[in-house]
């Protein structure tokens, strides 16, 4: 029997995935902290020469950063949320996947514990039919049932428009601007058709080849990928695509809550940046 | 400097969304009409400066005469729109204003190009009394079977993407 996780456990986990965002973000606003301090003392540096008695007001402000600013800080963050809702959306979602998914894991861990002994007698029953019927030697079907998936390529797309922001790729065989286009077409119809505003679709299986998408708020990520496709590596590549992400945008949060240029929140990211994230997170990826 | 645009070309059945885009694209034109089943996407690279290119992914959708019953999320997101007519069939632009109307309810504030297809079927003097008359106005009268115009179309459409960028 699969010993039962007891709540202290779950509260682990929680713990583990909550406090590891948590800091993050902790960073994130210390940075911008800093930022802040640094533009009022280059404000203070200026007014030296034009006036003293600002430039002592300034100083007197600068002290007194963390009462006079900090409310301001926690508003605009406020603010920013409220404008910006779906990029918060999108911010967190990775984080909250990841902690259903884990929770879900586990539960399901234990179900297929469970159901294992019957599994493998069915396999193994599947596996000699298949060899009475194709001829092939039953070491053959076992090794191609184990041909791993692998990842071919990853595009990440605007959700609504289908644009392709950035993708990697092992081998350049298609056209990715297309396929984005294509794939939000197909994505748009499945989900109209079955008009259910709340589902997404999940995967397309293409040739030999499955297409996995994973929805966010604002982008959605395709993953093309060619092999056994099995649940173990569908979990794997999701949290890879979780923790991609995350990364992308936490890159974007920084300039959504950049402070020199007020009036232009959200500076798009570089391709090349977000392409050589993409390389890093799924390049040398195992599924 | 390269970027992407998504443009939705629309309107009623037959009037020559496919052609214009084939026109567009590979430069051909054929008499065979093969009826657009939900949508098609093609993509066509252009330049319209020295280092500025724009990639133009062109969703040629299926025509209906429901202009209201085009499916939203194939709007969703779209930087720029052509909305095509028939100058030889007045069923096709009898409801111009009405149709844009709709067009412009679904998608506010994006470019919208007004084009009037099949130029070459009618007499051009007599197109424009009939268009005064029903006080329509399009920005583009073009041919896909001549080219007439076509390139000008997108070109217009991509400058104009790229300048509000
Ligand atoms: N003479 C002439 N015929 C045209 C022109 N453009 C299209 N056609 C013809 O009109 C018919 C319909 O053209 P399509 O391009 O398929 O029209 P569509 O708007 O894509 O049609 P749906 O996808 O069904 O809505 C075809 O037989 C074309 O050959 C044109 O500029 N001149
Ligand atoms: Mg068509």
């Amino acid at each position: 029997m699969y010993p039962k996780m007891d709540e202290k456990d779950k509260l682990e986990i929680l713990k583990d995935i909550l406090l590891a965002d948590e800091h993050e973000f902790e960073e994130k606003i210390s940075r911008r902290i800093e930022l802040l301090e640094q533009t009022v003392h280059e404000r203070e540096k200026l007014s030296e020469k034009v006036n003293p008695i600002i430039s002592h007001q300034l100083d007197d402000f600068t002290k007194n950063i963390p009462e006079t600013l900090g409310p301001t800080i926690t508003e605009t963050l406020k603010k920013q949320i409220k404008i910006n809702k779906d990029e918060v959306v999108d911010a967190l979602y990775p984080i909250m996947g990841k902690m259903v998914k884990k929770y879900v894991a586990q539960e399901m861990k234990l179900l297929s514990e469970k159901m294992n002994n019957q599994l493998s007698f069915l396999s193994f029953f599947k596996r000699k039919f298949k060899s009475g019927v194709t001829g092939q030697n039953e070491n053959e079907i076992m090794l191609g049932d184990l041909a791993t998936a692998s990842i071919q390529q990853v595009l990440l797309i605007e959700k609504d428009s289908g644009i392709l922001k950035a993708s990697y790729s092992k081998s350049n065989a298609m056209d990715e601007e297309m396929v984005s286009g294509m794939l939000t077409a197909i994505k748009s119809f499945v989900e109209d058709a079955f008009n259910q505003r709340n589902q997404e679709l999940e995967s397309i299986e293409y040739e030999l080849y499955e297409i996995h998408l994973q929805s966010f708020a604002t982008h959605y990520i395709a993953v093309v990928i060619s092999g056994n496709y099995m649940l173990s590596a569908k979990n794997k590549l999701q949290d890879i695509i979780f923790d991609f992400y995350n990364s992308f945008m936490a890159m974007n949060l920084d300039l959504v809550f950049e402070t020199k240029n007020a009036q232009k929140s959200i500076v798009p990211v570089p391709k090349s940046r977000i392409e050589r994230e993409l390389a890093k997170y799924f390049g040398h990826a195992q599924l | 400097m390269h970027s992407s645009k998504k443009i939705v070309v629309l309107g009623h059945f037959g009037v020559g969304k496919t052609s214009l885009i084939r026109r567009f694209v590979t430069d051909t034109f054929s008499d065979n009409y093969k009826v657009t089943i939900g949508v098609h996407i093609t993509k066509k690279l252009v330049e319209i400066a020295v280092d500025r290119e724009v990639s133009l992914i062109l969703w040629d959708l299926e025509g209906t005469d429901e202009i209201e019953s085009i499916r939203d999320s194939y709007l969703l997101g779209t930087h720029g729109l052509v909305f095509v007519f028939d100058v030889s069939r007045p069923s096709t632009f009898e409801h111009l204003g009405n149709d844009l109307k709709i067009v412009r309810n679904k998608v506010p504030e994006t470019p919208l190009m007004v084009v009037g297809n099949k130029s070459d079927l009618v007499d051009k003097a007599e197109l424009k009394t009939v268009l005064d008359e029903n006080e329509l106005s399009a920005d583009f009268l073009t041919s896909a079977k001549t080219g007439e115009f076509v390139n000008e179309l997108f070109l217009k459409l991509a400058t104009l993407l790229v300048g509000d960028a």
